[in-house]
């Protein structure tokens, strides 16, 4: 009976329609990413500008990459890329469990390699974790391709970012935010001054405050960089205000509940909130997020955190200034760039840390606020101003 | 009615699989990559070498275990679309006795680990059919809801009580299992290991339950025709609250092998998806316990070689759950592929041993 293979057929292409409009997204992303090394094709357009270009205060596209660079390479950028001029870097990235586009760190530590390619001339490719037990394979596909330089996305790929280097020991590791406790010579983590970046959110909230009192709702202080954060916050604040009344809470549950309390932040937020504060600074995972919500539900202004919170919390843009951003694009690309200048050592290299862009809020604050925001952010990086944060 | 032969079953089954990966080709060819470079990737890390013949048996132990649970149930009658929290709990359980508990040597603690996370799985999975026989609340229902409370839940202990207390570990996660609770490699340099004789030895002991014992046929009983089983004298809400516990088991020792076999620890991130797939595992092996073998060698390697394939394709790595939901899609309808490739004379009614099977649509029913 031919006509029932007709009908069949025509289910089976129904069917593989259905399919293809319910992936829709995967597939159509695929041109976007840069297959098979075509530099022309990757665009600069939205990538490397949303993240490394915030409005006002930490503006990295402007700081020679000499400034960015990190501390263990002083004296590289003078020396034109010696070996890339020679031969292809090649440069592949692991990422955490998580998406290549999340809008977080995967995507900014791409952007970082996509910009050595536009700029070395250096041959990328990525692969996206989709289960924790890929880690190393995923690494080794890398690592047996004789990559030069291979790096892997936040703490959790951290252990098997150690074990490949072991394995692997031609290769360097740049490890995004992953602290090294005992320098491994091929490892490098990529690692970020917490008060820095709370110094700067301290800053633009005491510049922002009407009332003379700012809040920050931070997670526990058990986690020395979280304390960084909430004494740089304080600090900035005093910088630009002196008798400003700084209300600072860390959670007191400690590195169980510390990080996973969005209740107890929104909570808190509202009790600064009735005690006058009228911008908030949310760094502490979820319990900071809590406190952006908090902060919107009253409608009070809100700083984030570690990345540009406008994308990855987008229901408090209403209220959300700006966030305190570890500048992982920036940190990524300078630490490929010396790699193939072969001025890199194992260890933890320090990266920039900034502002993010002011977005839909940007008219709140007033352009004398910028220009000091600017100033400031020029002197921390310059070693003018210091936070004065120590660790006891 | 006529039953279809084994061969022609087989047949079929293999033919809806590689529909699907010509669909998954077709669809690698429209949004502008290549089938060629991307099957070849797909092949190479999947069984082109020694190193990717093990990374697809490590795969496929998981696959294997939860599609015998979720088979299980299909044969009793019941549905249970609760894997996937059955296997975290599991996962977790396992973890927590495989970290905690001090000075019991191997293998006495690995085997203690292994029954602590089979038997959160059968809690948890008893818990719906305890449920179902009880207040007829339908065990889809009740066993989705319970992924929501065992997912959610062991996050919330991970990131809490039993998140591992270094200050420089700042993620969920547990600590290590000792090396007392892990189940040891096959072969030196190759992660596969014991828990895949395991699973084998339990696809043939799910085989002997259900085809060999009294209770098995009970279960079968009661999937196939409660009103028959009841005058048989078949206890119906302890055979589904028992049928329901087993497969629990089964999917619980899915999560514990991961952990204690593989990663050593559990993260939220680890797991996720092996209870839904492992719904597309049973049907593609017909719900029979030697069939799931096949089928989650096959999804076993679909997933360890859609790395390679990522790798020297950039061919994103969902394209792999598209192949996977054309070939479920396939199965589920398996009249599309007896009428396309022209297989099997038998009209297009319900088939024989779909009703044999007794599977989704009767169980909306109570199973009083």
């Amino acid at each position: 009976m031919p006509h029932l293979r007709l009908v069949a057929s025509v289910a089976l292409l129904a069917l593989l329609l259905a399919a293809c409009s319910s992936s829709a997204p995967a597939p159509t992303a695929a041109p976007a990413k840069p297959a098979e090394t075509k530099p022309a094709e990757t665009k600069p357009a939205a990538s490397p500008a949303t993240a490394a270009s915030p409005a006002a205060a930490a503006s990295p596209a402007s700081s020679p990459a000499a400034a960015a660079s990190p501390a263990a390479s002083p004296a590289a950028s003078p020396a034109a890329s010696p070996v890339a001029a020679t031969k292809r870097l090649r440069v592949g990235l692991v990422t955490d469990v998580g998406k290549i586009d999340d809008k977080s760190f995967n995507q900014s530590a791409w952007e970082g390699v996509q910009r050595a390619q536009r700029e070395l001339g250096a041959e990328t490719k990525f692969l996206e974790t989709t289960d924790p037990k890929d880690y190393a394979k995923n690494i080794d596909q890398f690592a047996q391709d004789n990559y030069d330089i291979i790096v892997t996305v936040g703490f959790a790929i951290g252990q098997a970012t150690q074990e490949a280097a072991l394995k692997y020991k031609n290769v360097r590791f740049i490890g995004v935010d992953q602290f090294q406790e005992k320098a491994t010579e091929n490892v490098t983590g990529l690692i970020f001054d917490e008060d820095k970046a709370g110094y700067l959110a301290g800053a633009l909230a005491g510049l922002l405050t009407q009332s003379g009192t700012i809040g920050a709702v931070l997670g526990t202080d058990l986690v020395p960089p979280v304390v960084k954060f909430g004494k740089g916050y304080e600090a900035g604040a005093k910088s630009v205000k002196p008798d400003i009344k700084v209300l600072m809470a860390y959670h007191p549950g400690g590195l169980a509940r510390g990080f996973t309390d969005p209740d107890w932040g929104k909570a808190t937020t509202t009790q600064m909130i009735q005690q006058q504060a009228d911008v908030i600074f949310g760094a502490g995972g979820n319990t900071g997020n809590g406190a952006l919500l908090g902060a919107l539900e009253r409608n009070t202004l809100a700083i984030g955190v570690d990345t540009d919170q406008w994308e990855t919390l987008p229901q408090v843009r209403p209220v959300l200034v700006s966030s305190a951003m570890k500048l992982i694009t920036p940190g990524v690309f300078d630490l490929i760039k010396a790699s193939g200048e072969g001025t890199v050592r194992g260890g933890n290299v320090t990266g920039l840390v900034g502002l993010a862009p002011f977005h839909d809020n940007d008219s709140k604050v007033p352009p004398a606020a910028k220009e000091r925001l600017q100033q400031i952010d020029a002197g921390l990086k310059n070693g003018s101003i210091r936070t004065g944060v120590t660790l006891p | 009615m006529e039953r279809p032969s084994l061969a022609q079953t087989l047949l079929v089954q293999a033919l809806a699989a590689l529909t699907g990966l010509a669909a998954g080709a077709i669809l690698i060819w429209l949004t502008g990559g290549d089938p060629i470079l991307a099957y070849g990737g797909l092949w190479e890390g999947s069984l082109g070498r020694p190193a990717s013949i093990s990374e697809t048996l490590v795969w496929s132990t998981p696959y294997i275990l939860a599609g015998l649970a979720v088979g299980l149930a299909f044969r009793g009658g019941l549905f249970n679309i609760g894997a996937e929290g059955q296997l975290s709990v599991g996962a977790l359980t396992a973890a927590w006795v495989g970290f905690s508990v001090q000075g019991v040597p191997w293998p006495a603690h690995l085997l203690l680990a292994l029954a602590a996370g089979a038997l959160a799985g059968a809690a948890l999975a008893g818990l719906a059919g305890w449920l179902k026989a009880r207040t007829g609340a339908h065990e889809v229902i009740t066993t989705i809801m319970l992924n929501y409370i065992a997912l959610l839940g062991t996050g919330y202990l991970l990131s809490g009580l039993l998140k591992d207390p270094s200050p420089f570990v700042v993620v969920a996660q547990t600590p290590k299992v000792l090396e007392s609770a892990r189940i040891p490699a096959l072969f030196s340099d190759l992660r596969v290991h014991w828990g895949l004789l395991l699973a084998l030895l339990l696809a043939v002991g799910c085989w002997w339950l259900l085809f060999r014992s009294t209770l098995g046929f009970a279960i079968r009983t009661v999937g196939l025709n409660p009103s028959a089983a009841r005058y048989a004298g078949i206890s119906i809400a302890g055979t589904v609250v028992l049928t329901m516990a087993l497969s629990g088991t089964l999917a619980g020792l899915a999560g514990a092998i991961e952990v204690l076999g593989v990663n050593y620890y559990h993260t939220p991130g680890f797991s996720v998806g092996y209870g839904f797939d492992s719904i597309a595992v049973a049907l593609l092996g017909k719900s029979h316990p030697l069939g799931v073998i096949p089928a989650a060698l096959l999804f076993g390697a679909l997933r360890a070689g859609a790395t390679r394939m990522q790798f020297v394709s950039q061919i994103p790595i969902d394209v792999i759950s598209v192949v996977q939901g054309i070939i479920l899609l396939l199965v589920a309808a398996d009249d599309l592929v007896r009428r396309f490739y022209r297989i099997g004379g038998r009209p297009a009614a319900v088939s024989a041993e779909r009703a044999a099977e007794g599977t989704v649509a009767r169980t909306w029913g109570r199973a009083d």
